[in-house]
């Protein structure tokens, strides 16, 4: 059992990756000496050296297209998009050529590649914008967010094992933050189900990446007025894992969305419909969902504070539904 | 428009500007070309949002010609079919595409343009410009990793050249020199607009040269330059000498799709072209040369109507895509698979390829 920071467990998700299968390499700008933006490939390139840990220009289209065609010829790539807030530079590779090419070629292709990159607010406050739900609405991807060290680690070996197009969120607030038990041996990883984190009975909150600690904060505050809170780490984004906050919402009756991305059109939007589908008479008060307001990132501490979803306003969405019900 | 074979990087050379092609691969590309006018006619007349080859014939055949089994092609979306039965994609089955029926390759679920991807073809899944370029380098990509000699061939037209994915790939593809030849089938169309409202340079070649990779202009409509041309640039990406630019200046004789009334069009400019129509050239100077006479020219053209012919019946008789195609199940790969097992992912044909010649 190692404790190892979130960013070490994807970086160990990576290196026992690139130990066991000579097709799986890495390419990203500042991958090699630098070691990665944000120390995310931090000791690979002394490894594994620069056939295989690829310095790339900026050039994010050709870098995922690159992706797209070394997977097709049967190679396993890593590509890392350094930063979110630049995925709109690549979107036509990962949505027009990733995600299309096993159904429309019917199934004579798989793209088994790996998108990694970082979002959310980070210690720098650059870069935060959290797209995450562009990539779950359209068919053809997986989108995963883990939100645990030992999840970063055996989600990025998952991912890659995987014959399908993956696109890994990376939250920089959980980058250098607490070490977490690590298992020494990589656990089978199930791509398509979340993780309930805290046990409770009378709400269910479900929760991304840096907001599932908040909401896990939220729970420990509300325990203390005597509610008990059920908490859900979606972690696979797409496909959805509704069965396991439907499951959760039968007992409960109540459920929280919560996310840091923008509440309108988030992905907190698709789990409240499907559980208002899948549950609708189970449910005592109307779903609550949390989320950024609607308006451009800001920069400045005050206002990025404001902005982003906190421990205070996933509370309150757990007060108010149940004063609600 | 000249055309001569002039490199634009003074640094490149043409290495076989004197190398005679053998008779048999002269007639292998006439023929060729025949068949893609013949096919392409009957795909315009089956369906009038055809996009039309006619007049390109001599670059997708001279781009395409002589691969090897286990090369990548990506063909532009102009006459494709073309690339594809010169590596044994069955002509019915690519008429059924046409017609959007079960039969087709990707069974109803992609453009009717799209390549058997099993044959070794990077296939059409979306309608943009632009991103097949950086599939095909990273298939470039995929060869260079194992250190193969394997090469892709990847052609697109002159507007293509303008979006960003075209200069994102061939710098990448310089920097990290890949296999690939990248082919310009300049027609001098973006749909309506004439290339010169759009392309500020005289020759698309002449932007290789700010990649640092060698670019050439040839004369796309004869099909013995492009061929040449493309050949050394495969040579070069076989030896790992990197990527190279080949423009192949032709013009699209056809409107936009097989029904476009084709207004801003310039008839004296088009009928001028049509004069330079590189099929009956090509089968001209073959007849010239004394390669085959009359009676074995007009067997080429009876062949391929033959083969078309029959190709067009049978699709036609083929089923419409059902809720099986649909395969509503079908986004995702199942996890477990794993596909290495097979000797590449997409690549030697599997059948034989009776339009190589």
């Amino acid at each position: 059992m190692a404790r190892l920071t979130f960013v070490e467990g994807l970086i160990e998700g990576m290196r026992h990756e690139l130990r066991r299968d000579p097709d799986v390499f890495l390419m990203g700008q500042d991958i090699g000496k630098m070691g990665g933006a944000m120390g995310g490939s931090r000791g690979l390139i002394e490894e594994f050296g620069p056939h295989r840990i690829r310095e790339t220009p900026i050039s994010e289209s050709a870098m995922v297209g690159a992706a797209v065609g070394a997977a097709m010829v049967g190679k396993r790539p890593i590509v890392e998009i350094s930063f979110g807030e630049f995925l709109p530079t690549c979107m036509s590779q990962v949505v027009l050529q990733a995600a299309n090419l096993h159904y429309m070629t019917a199934g004579v292709l798989t793209i088994p590649m790996v998108l990694r990159t970082r979002i959310g607010d980070g210690p720098y406050r650059g870069h935060p914008q959290c797209y995450e739900s562009w990539f779950a609405h359209v068919p053809g991807l997986r989108v995963l967010m883990p939100s645990t060290a030992a999840d970063a680690r055996d989600a990025m070996v998952a991912a890659i094992r995987d014959p399908n197009p993956v696109i890994l969120f990376e939250h920089m607030w959980l980058y250098h933050g607490a070490r977490d038990e690590v298992p020494d041996t990589v656990g089978d990883y199930d791509l398509e189900r979340g993780a309930v984190r805290r046990s409770g009975t009378d709400v269910t909150v479900a929760a991304t990446g840096w907001t599932v600690h908040k909401a896990l904060d939220a729970a420990e505050q509300l325990a203390a007025e005597g509610v008990s809170v059920e908490v859900i780490d979606l972690r696979t984004l797409a496909p959805l894992d509704i069965g396991t906050v439907a499951a959760s919402v039968r007992k409960t009756s109540r459920i929280v969305v919560a996310h840091e991305a923008w509440k309108v059109g988030g992905i907190g939007a698709e789990v409240t419909a499907a559980i208002a589908e899948a549950c609708f008479f189970d449910l005592a008060a109307p779903p609550a969902r949390v989320g950024a307001p609607h308006h451009p990132l800001p920069m400045a501490k005050p206002l990025r504070d404001a902005f982003i979803p906190s421990v205070a306003s996933v509370a309150e969405a757990i007060r108010r539904v149940r004063r609600e019900g | 428009m000249t055309a001569p074979a002039t490199p634009s990087n003074p640094n490149a050379k043409a290495s076989s500007s004197i190398t005679l092609l053998p008779a048999k691969d002269r007639v292998a590309l006439v023929r060729a070309m025949i068949l893609s006018r013949v096919l392409e006619q009957a795909c315009c007349e089956l369906n009038p949002r055809w996009f039309p080859a006619e007049g390109e014939e001599a670059v997708i055949a001279g781009a395409f010609y002589g691969l090897r089994a286990d090369d990548i092609a990506a063909p532009h979306y102009r006459g494709p079919f073309l690339a594809y039965a010169m590596r044994g994609a069955s002509l019915s089955r690519l008429v059924a595409q046409a017609l959007a029926k079960a039969d087709g390759y990707a069974r109803g679920r992609a453009l009717g343009f799209t390549g058997p991807a099993d044959l070794g073809f990077v296939p059409w899944v979306a309608g943009d410009l632009g991103t097949t370029i950086g599939v095909a380098t990273g298939c470039a990509l995929g060869f260079h990793y194992e250190r193969s000699d394997r090469v892709v061939v990847c052609s697109f037209g002159d507007g293509t050249t303008n979006r960003g994915d075209f200069h994102e790939a061939l710098n990448l593809a310089s920097v990290w020199k890949l296999p690939i030849v990248y082919v310009c089938q300049n027609n001098q169309y973006s749909i309506s607009l004439h290339a010169s409202e759009v392309l500020p340079v005289d020759s698309v070649a002449s932007r290789a040269a700010a990649y640092g990779m060698p670019g050439f202009a040839v004369d796309g409509n004869n099909v013995v330059d492009v061929h040449r041309a493309v050949r050394d640039g495969i040579t070069r990406a076989r030896a790992g000498g990197g990527p190279t630019l080949v423009e192949a200046r032709t013009y699209r004789l056809g409107g936009h799709w097989a029904s476009d009334p084709g207004g801003y069009r310039v008839r004296d400019i088009e009928e001028e072209w049509r004069t330079r129509d590189p099929v009956p050239r090509a089968v001209a100077d073959l007849l010239a040369e004394g390669i085959i006479d009359e009676v074995g020219a007009a067997k080429l053209w009876d062949e391929a109507r033959d083969a078309v012919s029959a190709a067009v019946n049978e699709a036609r008789r083929g089923a419409d895509p059902t809720d099986e195609d649909l395969g509503s199940g079908d986004a995702l790969s199942p996890s477990d698979r794993d596909d290495r097992s097979r000797a590449t992912r997409i690549g030697p044909i599997a059948g034989g390829a009776p339009w190589r010649g």
